[in-house]
């Protein structure tokens, strides 16, 4: 793949849901391409379809229109079993809830996308050292996750996200639960870290101070992208001030 | 192993639940592994004393075990001397029974009544089954020689005829010809077998007084001891080759019909009993899973959105059975044994079977392949429950599981 191959490209995603008796149509033709490295923030009111989009992006929901091209490879057609396979490889997933599994501790939280990718032991440990390093909790690493406050614990899922080194990071909402200190201090760790790896980031808020801190912003409003978004393309990348 | 230790502590998760679990799955293996216990101990008793009663092998003509006779010793084994020394030189045989199986009226001069008799060979007899044979009153035949011929009679047949040690009686039967003879004897015992039915009609006699009462050299079967029970299925054909041609060789096995009946009965009961307690045990199992696999619905979104696959969780869940289930089963066995080893010391008397007037006392066998057995199926079904409540869980959409609250 070329330098410029975008990390994803989703062209004409449409996702109708049943609700009741009538139909809602929660993704209307919405198109967005991410190179590497990109940070890229959704708006919109609730409902608007940014989580739709984004569970697309991510592997874990199945449009009912569209094509979605991961490193230029189409991967529209493949059966659930290849898709977790392309998750747990290339794309890692950050919660408005954590979502940390609490029987493991902080190491084993981190340690787990590794595992599943079956390499060594070794190289496991050294990566998660490295990455408690990067998110500042070294002293937690045997922790478990409920010892952690809400801030620490998504400091944890978003090394959890990074550890394999992904091409994509699936961001819904995660700073929702946090105060906006804390709120701050992991999106600016998000950015970092993506930057830094190469990885493309899709991020839903609803929070426009978050949305300023990323490299390019588009909004949403009932299934639809607007072409008109007023943060489109931000020129300099915006770091904490 | 780290698949291992997450279902481990995942066990450890909701401790409340999972002891409850573990505790059930426990008593349920106690239960079965018990039962299994008591009746391997009621087979082996009854075994043993069917065997004992009947010979480890019993070497008879073909055709006493074919046909009915139609007069006493039709089938009778003709030269037992001849027969007696051939078997005696085989390495495994101990003792040789020889028996006469006669029936006739035993009088005692106002009434008669109907005796099943049996000439025995006193001093093999009772050397093997002396200790188990229950004298009421006097004592044992013995193969010294005596003016009048001595018998024994079952008690409730002394209780009949009015007799006690020292009695006389007259027995009455056919001879091998046909002919009605008659012979008086003296009491010189009453015993008890345990089963009422036959002490009403059980006699036993020695071998030379039936022969003369029947008026023949025969004998009708030979009981052979071997030097362990075991050993009988093994010699069977060793030994009925020994005997030679016209000889059929049985084991005790086909002579109890005890054992077989009551075997048959305790393997429906308990089988039936074991069968209910071990789906019950899978219930809980089931239960527990259940609801620990749907309190942890958003994790397993999470966790298959971060590449699990399908089977890799249900292999979790499926280990979290066996875990919850073996652990349960160890319990079980370890109290199992317990008990099994309390009841040995205890001495607490079972009442007696049906048809029979003396109890046993309570003891279960402790057999480690049952015991590895029972674990080892307990773990299985867990492990099998385990899987089948969480296939479905772990197939749910993710985008619906990471929403589930
Ligand atoms: N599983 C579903 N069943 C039915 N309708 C759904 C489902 N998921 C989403 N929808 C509908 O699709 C539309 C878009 O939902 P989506 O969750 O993508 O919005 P959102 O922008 O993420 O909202 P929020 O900001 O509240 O998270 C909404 O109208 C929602 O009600
Ligand atoms: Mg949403």
């Amino acid at each position: 793949m070329s330098e410029h191959t975008p990390v994803i490209s989703l062209q004409g995603m449409s996702k109708a849901y049943n609700m009741g008796e009538g139909r809602v149509q929660a993704l209307s033709d919405a198109s967005l391409a991410l190179p590497p490295g990109e940070m890229l923030a959704l708006t919109g009111p609730s409902g608007s379809g940014k989580s739709t989009l984004l569970n697309i992006a991510g592997l874990i929901d199945t449009p009912d229109t569209g094509r979605y091209l991961l490193d230029g490879e189409d991967v529209s057609q493949l059966d659930e079993t290849c898709r977790t396979l392309l998750r747990r490889n290339a794309i890692g997933f950050i919660f408005q809830g954590f979502n940390l599994v609490p029987v493991m501790s902080v190491a084993d939280n981190i340690d787990y996308p590794l595992f599943l990718a079956g390499i060594n032991a070794g190289e496991r440990k050294r990566r998660v050292a490295e990455m408690l390093e990067k998110v500042g909790l070294r002293e937690q690493a045997q922790r478990r996750p409920d010892a952690l406050s809400g801030g620490q614990r998504q400091r944890v899922a978003v090394a959890r996200a990074l550890v394999k080194w992904p091409r994509l990071v699936i961001a819904d909402e995660p700073t929702a639960n946090l105060d906006s200190h804390t709120a701050d201090q992991v999106i600016t760790l998000i950015r970092e870290l993506c930057h830094a790896e190469g990885a493309a980031c899709l991020v839903a808020t609803h929070d426009d101070r978050l949305s300023t801190r990323c490299d390019r912003v588009l909004a949403m409003r009932d299934g639809y992208i607007l072409p008109d978004a007023p943060f489109t393309h931000l020129a300099a990348p915006a770091v904490a001030a | 192993m780290k698949w291992f230790k997450f279902a481990v502590l995942n066990t450890l998760r909701n401790r409340r639940r999972s002891a409850t679990t573990l505790l059930i799955a426990a008593l349920g293996t106690a239960a079965i592994l018990l039962a299994a216990g008591f009746a391997e101990y009621t087979y082996q008793g009854l075994a043993e004393s069917a065997a004992r009663d009947a010979g480890h092998l019993v070497v008879a003509r073909s055709d006493y075990f074919q046909h009915e006779e139609d007069t006493p010793l039709q089938y009778g084994i003709d030269n037992y001397p001849a027969l007696r020394s051939r078997l005696l030189a085989d390495p495994d045989v101990r003792y040789l029974l020889p028996r006469i199986q006669f029936s006739g009226l035993v009088s005692n001069g106002d009434k008669s009544v109907i005796m099943m008799a049996t000439g025995i060979d006193p001093d093999s007899e009772f050397l093997i089954k002396g200790p188990f044979l229950n004298m009421k009153e006097g004592s044992l035949l013995s193969s010294a020689k005596s003016d009048t011929p001595q018998i024994l009679v079952g008690e409730a047949l002394a209780k009949t005829l009015k007799v006690h040690p020292g009695s006389g009686l007259t027995l009455l039967a056919s001879t091998t010809d046909g002919a009605l003879n008659a012979l008086d004897v003296q009491v010189r015992g009453t015993f008890s077998t345990g089963v009422p039915e036959y002490d009403k009609r059980a006699l036993y006699t020695d071998l030379e007084t039936a022969q003369r009462m029947l008026v023949t050299q025969k004998i009708s079967q030979l009981g052979v001891y071997l030097s362990d029970m075991k050993l009988a299925d093994d010699d069977r054909a060793r030994i009925e080759a020994t005997a030679g041609k016209g000889f059929t060789t049985q084991t005790w096995r086909d002579q109890a019909f005890f054992y077989k009946s009551v075997r048959e009965l305790y393997n429906r009961i308990f089988g039936a009993l074991g069968g209910i307690i071990a789906i019950i045990v899978l219930f809980v199992i089931a239960n527990a899973m259940s609801m620990s696999i749907i309190e942890r619905t958003r994790e397993i979104g999470t966790l298959r959105a971060l590449g699990t696959l399908p089977q890799q969780l249900t292999r979790i869940f499926a280990m979290e059975g066996a875990v919850l289930g073996g652990a349960g089963a160890l319990v079980g066995a370890v109290l199992a044994l317990i008990v099994s080893v309390i009841l040995l010391y205890a001495g607490i008397q079972m009442p007696p079977p049906p048809g029979r007037s003396v109890g046993y006392p309570l003891s279960v066998s402790i057999n480690p392949l049952i015991y590895a057995l029972v674990v080892l199926g307990v773990v299985v079904l867990a492990t099998l429950c385990a899987t089948l409540v969480s296939r479905r869980s772990a197939r749910k959409p993710i985008v619906e599981a990471l929403n589930h609250v």
